[in-house]
């Protein structure tokens, strides 16, 4: 069989075109790098296009707010997963990272008194400091900078519509692999590529789709940043770390995932209640998003699940408080615009005002690990973080490291422009050293006969269909709440799946071939639920988005570590690497804050209405200050969870 | 009162035309709904076609809740965002008209971008960034680059009908590329120089046909009319 490959050279191959993928391909090209950037979405839309558009800025907000703070920040909100050198990193860059967005097109409102980037007006839950910046217009903003960087530049090369299916690889002289490019299927044109390239940053995105339709997320995260690199090698580390956010929309369909509220947004009356109308959670405005998706899921096991899994979230009493009550609304409405205009067109007036309970499940909306890396974003493996895969490098929610356990908010889109610039930097500091000529052509040739193998393919399953099996798996078994019991099942669930994949039939023809890009697609998201599965047995405690029901919650006291997956010939490699843990008086510290702040909430709910009424009235005046408007928050935040927040 | 009785009945019939090597291929399709009330979107219907009959059908999605941009399609021969576009029975569901299709719903975008390639001039830096921009700014950069406006604009038109067109972009503009540029005349950052560029780059993709043209229509609510082509015509001198 004849391939029809058409080979191109480059310095860097970019992989997606969102804040990550940009701002590495912007980077790369200053520093001299000849470019090709490529995504399956069109030009820049993206996780990053479609977001809330509010970005960490440090000292935006205060003069005192220093680069070891906002680190610090980072480090214990992350449960001490992150790794100190990336949180110093993302601190020491946020500001000229995100000026790169603002050279592009990006215009915040302008402080009077510091005469740069307005912050929100308080200093956010989780944050220490004030400096989240939100955006006229959200994050459509940052995908018009995004496709501005990109289109402005005629260094550039752009391709959309094109999937990257796997890095090729050789042999590196210390017996380690080193990147050598990529093979590409662009629907668009209906071809392969042979890409040739010493350097690639993977900025591919998440996994969310792994859970869909129960994500908030772009279609296109099926995994392919983590399967791809693995494949190809690669470290991934906290893979068990999957951020669900609690309160989504369960119904109809056009809305199904979708945000509607955050624990903080429940404000404190607000309870969660079974199909009898039993309470299952109170003090839901305390309470860490993993508590509040783990005690809806534990409710649907038992039988007590609402018509559409999920369980009924209760904020009449918020309102019903004769005085507080009327700033409920409005707190309610300007906290999360977005999510409450989900809510005003997918339910009843009653609903929408909140006089009737919310139906509520969680949705996928973040993945904290990925790609194993050191500060400037490239791959890294083993106990002593040696070199990785060579000339690999990853950005945004691709890489992991940053966020360990939690993610602070309003932190990825600084973290895609920071690591972004780093890895598209380093990537065209380290293609300087190869010659473009000298090409390893069997390497390709041998994994796009593998791909032409498959053009044609006969059988009687579809890959669209064999997705919407993996979806359900995930979310059965992999989903908010886990045990050793449910990831076995996956992991057998797995192994059938990967038969199947022979029977699934595939469409001979190049141009948009639908059934291979689902085929595509359907493999890396089975890949990367397997190595989910490695991640979440290896950690067995529940800690930040990894809720084990049948282990003990993973002390802040005890010595914190990462779990770290590869792929290796015959099986999944999973190993543990020791994290540093935070000063033992800080955490002490934490503890006792978080007690008071339990105890407190529970003595409110606990006093006649009169009293309880004039102190939330207070609380919200205080909030919403002379304006009555409640500062937005950003959907997956530490501030719009509060019980996710390690510093006060 | 086949109206009524229809809205309630557990099924919706849509026809999905499929796109082939050069061929329309219509289908048939079932929508059921999940309860008596549901009044699905477009979305929808090509979501459960693709899970229960026509497993390889191409259409584009992102986000499902009008931000994304991408998955317009021509809904009765009218460009609509399909995961916000409420279908009825007997609807007819196909790719947009206004771009070339690649397969079923599937239409090539690049074109559009690619016509501003090196156009898009660079902004300011540091501190010349501390700006405010004005309120037609921020109505401008809410497009979501769905490309509903493309409809019966003449000046897109002529790259199907003047020219025979194989190029990687079109040479001819658009509603959207010509609000790209408005943009740029509108950025407070913006330098006369950058401001007069891409006003001559909007002359060069045919700003004049907009003389005699009734004006462009937003998918969600831009006022292109008045924001975009008013402004552009009068800098550039083609009108006063
Ligand atoms: C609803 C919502 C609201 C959010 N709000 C905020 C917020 O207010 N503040 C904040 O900081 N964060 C927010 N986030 C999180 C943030 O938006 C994302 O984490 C971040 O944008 C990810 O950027 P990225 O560049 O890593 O990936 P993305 O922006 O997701 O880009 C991924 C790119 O990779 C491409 N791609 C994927 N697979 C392939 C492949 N195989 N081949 C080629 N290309 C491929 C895609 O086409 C796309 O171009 C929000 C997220 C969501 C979903
Ligand atoms: S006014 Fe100009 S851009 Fe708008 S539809 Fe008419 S010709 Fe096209
Ligand atoms: S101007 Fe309006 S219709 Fe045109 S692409 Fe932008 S959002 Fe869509
Ligand atoms: S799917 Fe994003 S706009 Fe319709």
């Amino acid at each position: 069989m004849n391939i029809d490959l058409e080979w191109r050279n480059f310095d860097v191959l970019v992989i997606g075109s969102g804040g990550a993928g940009t701002n590495a391909a912007e980077t790369a090209a200053k520093a001299g790098a000849s470019v090709l950037l490529v995504a399956k979405d069109p030009l820049s839309a993206s996780d990053t296009k479609i977001s809330e558009g509010i970005a960490t800025v440090r000292a935006s907000g205060s003069e005192d707010d220093s680069e070891e703070a906002l680190s610090e920040n980072l480090k214990i909100a992350g449960s001490d997963l992150p790794v100190e050198e990336i949180t110093s990193a993302f601190a020491k860059d946020s500001q000229t990272a995100y000026d790169k967005y603002r050279e592009n097109g990006l215009r915040p409102e302008i402080s009077s008194i510091t005469k740069g980037p307005n912050s929100l007006p308080l200093p956010m839950g989780g944050h220490t400091r004030r400096r989240s910046v939100g955006h006229k217009n959200s994050g459509l903003a940052f995908g018009h900078a995004n496709w501005n960087a990109i289109v402005k530049e005629n260094k550039i090369e752009y391709l959309e519509d094109c999937w990257v299916i796997d890095l090729v690889t050789s042999e590196y002289d210390d017996g380690g692999r080193k990147v050598e490019g990529a093979i590409i299927y662009d629907a668009q044109k209906g071809k392969l590529l042979a890409i040739c390239a010493p350097s690639v940053v993977m900025a591919a995105g998440g996994l969310s789709t792994l859970y869909f339709p129960k994500t908030d997320t772009m279609r296109g995260n099926t995994g392919d940043s983590y399967a791809i690199a693995a494949r190809a090698g690669a470290e991934l580390v906290d893979m068990e770390q999957t951020q669900f956010l609690p309160f989504c929309l369960t119904s109809p369909p056009s809305f199904e995932g979708l945000l509607g509220g955050e624990p903080v947004t429940a404000s404190y009356l607000g309870v969660l209640r079974d199909k009898n109308k039993k309470v299952i959670l109170d003090g839901v405005y305390l309470r860490t998003r993993a508590e509040c998706s783990a005690a809806i899921m534990k409710a649907v096991e038992d039988g007590r699940g609402t018509p559409n899994g999920g369980a009924y979230l209760d904020m009449r009493a918020n309102k019903r408080a004769p005085k507080s009550g009327t700033y409920f609304m409005k707190f309610l409405q300007n906290s999360l615009p977005s999510a409450y205009n989900n809510v005003r067109q997918a339910m009843n007036k009653k609903e929408a005002q909140c006089d009737e309970l919310w139906e509520v499940r969680p949705s996928a909306h973040y993945m904290m690990g990925g790609i194993r890396v050191d500060e400037n974003g490239q791959s890294i493996a083993g106990k002593k973080s040696n070199n990785g895969v060579r000339g690999l490098y990853a950005a945004g929610q691709a890489m992991g490291g940053l966020f360990g356990a939690n993610r602070l908010g309003s932190t990825s889109l600084t973290e895609g422009a920071v690591f972004g610039s780093r890895a598209g930097f380093a990537a065209a500091l380290y293609s300087r050293n190869f010659n473009k000529n000298k090409l390893n052509k069997d390497l390709f040739l041998k994994e796009a006969y593998k791909l032409n193998n498959l053009l044609g393919q006969m059988g009687t399953k579809h890959a669209s269909q064999l997705k919407i099996l993996v979806q359900k798996e995930c979310w059965n078994n992999l989903g908010p709440i886990r045990d050793k019991k449910r990831l076995k099942k996956t992991q057998q669930f797995i192994s059938q799946c990967r038969k199947e994949l022979k029977k699934v039939q595939i469409g001979k023809n190049l141009l948009w071939n639908q059934s291979l890009i689902e085929y595509l697609e359907l493999v890396n998201m089975i890949d990367t639920a397997e190595l989910m599965t490695h991640a979440a047995l290896e950690r067995d405690g529940s800690v930040g988005g990894h809720v084990r029901a049948d282990c003990k919650d993973l002390s802040i006291f005890s010595k914190p570590y990462s779990t770290v997956v590869k792929v290796r010939k015959s099986h999944i490699e999973v190993s543990k690497i020791d994290r540093k843990r935070t000063e033992l008086k800080k955490l002490v510290e934490f503890k006792f804050k978080e007690q008071k702040r339990f105890l407190e909430a529970k003595l409110l709910r606990l006093l006649p209405m009169k009293f309880k009424d004039a102190i939330i009235e207070k609380r919200y005046k205080k909030i919403m200050g002379s304006k009555e408007k409640a500062p937005p928050l950003e959907p997956g935040s530490i501030e719009a969870a509060v019980g996710d927040q390690k510093v006060l | 009162m086949n109206r009524r009785l229809q809205n309630n009945s557990e099924y919706l019939e849509v026809t999905i035309i499929a796109h082939k090597e050069g061929q329309d291929l219509p289908t048939k399709f079932k929508y059921k709904k999940r309860n008596e009330k549901e009044k699905p979107m477009a979305l929808d219907v090509l979501l459960q076609a693709q899970e229960n009959q026509l497993p390889d059908l191409a259409f584009r999605y992102g986000c499902r809740a009008r931000n994304c941009g991408v998955c317009t399609i021509d809904i009765n021969g009218k460009p609509r965002i399909a995961c916000r576009a409420v279908v009825r029975d007997g609807d007819e569901l196909k790719a947009m008209s206004t771009l070339p299709v690649i397969t079923d719903l599937i239409v090539r975008r690049d074109q559009i971008s690619r016509q501003l390639k090196g156009k898009i001039y660079e902004g300011g830096r540091k501190n010349d960034l501390n700006v405010e921009a004005s309120e037609d700014y921020h109505e401008l950069t809410s497009c979501i680059e769905c490309y509903a406006c493309l409809d019966n604009c003449p000046m897109h038109e002529k790259n199907f009908s003047e020219i025979k067109n194989d190029q990687d972009y079109f040479q001819w503009g658009n509603p959207f590329s010509l609000l790209k540029l408005q943009t740029i005349a509108t950025d407070p950052v913006s330098t006369v120089v950058r401001r007069e560029a891409a006003v001559s780059a909007a002359l060069e993709l045919g700003l004049e046909t907009c003389l005699d043209c009734p004006g462009c229509k937003c998918g969600v609510g831009i006022d292109l009319k008045g924001k975009v082509i008013k402004p552009l015509l009068q800098n550039s001198k083609l009108v006063d």
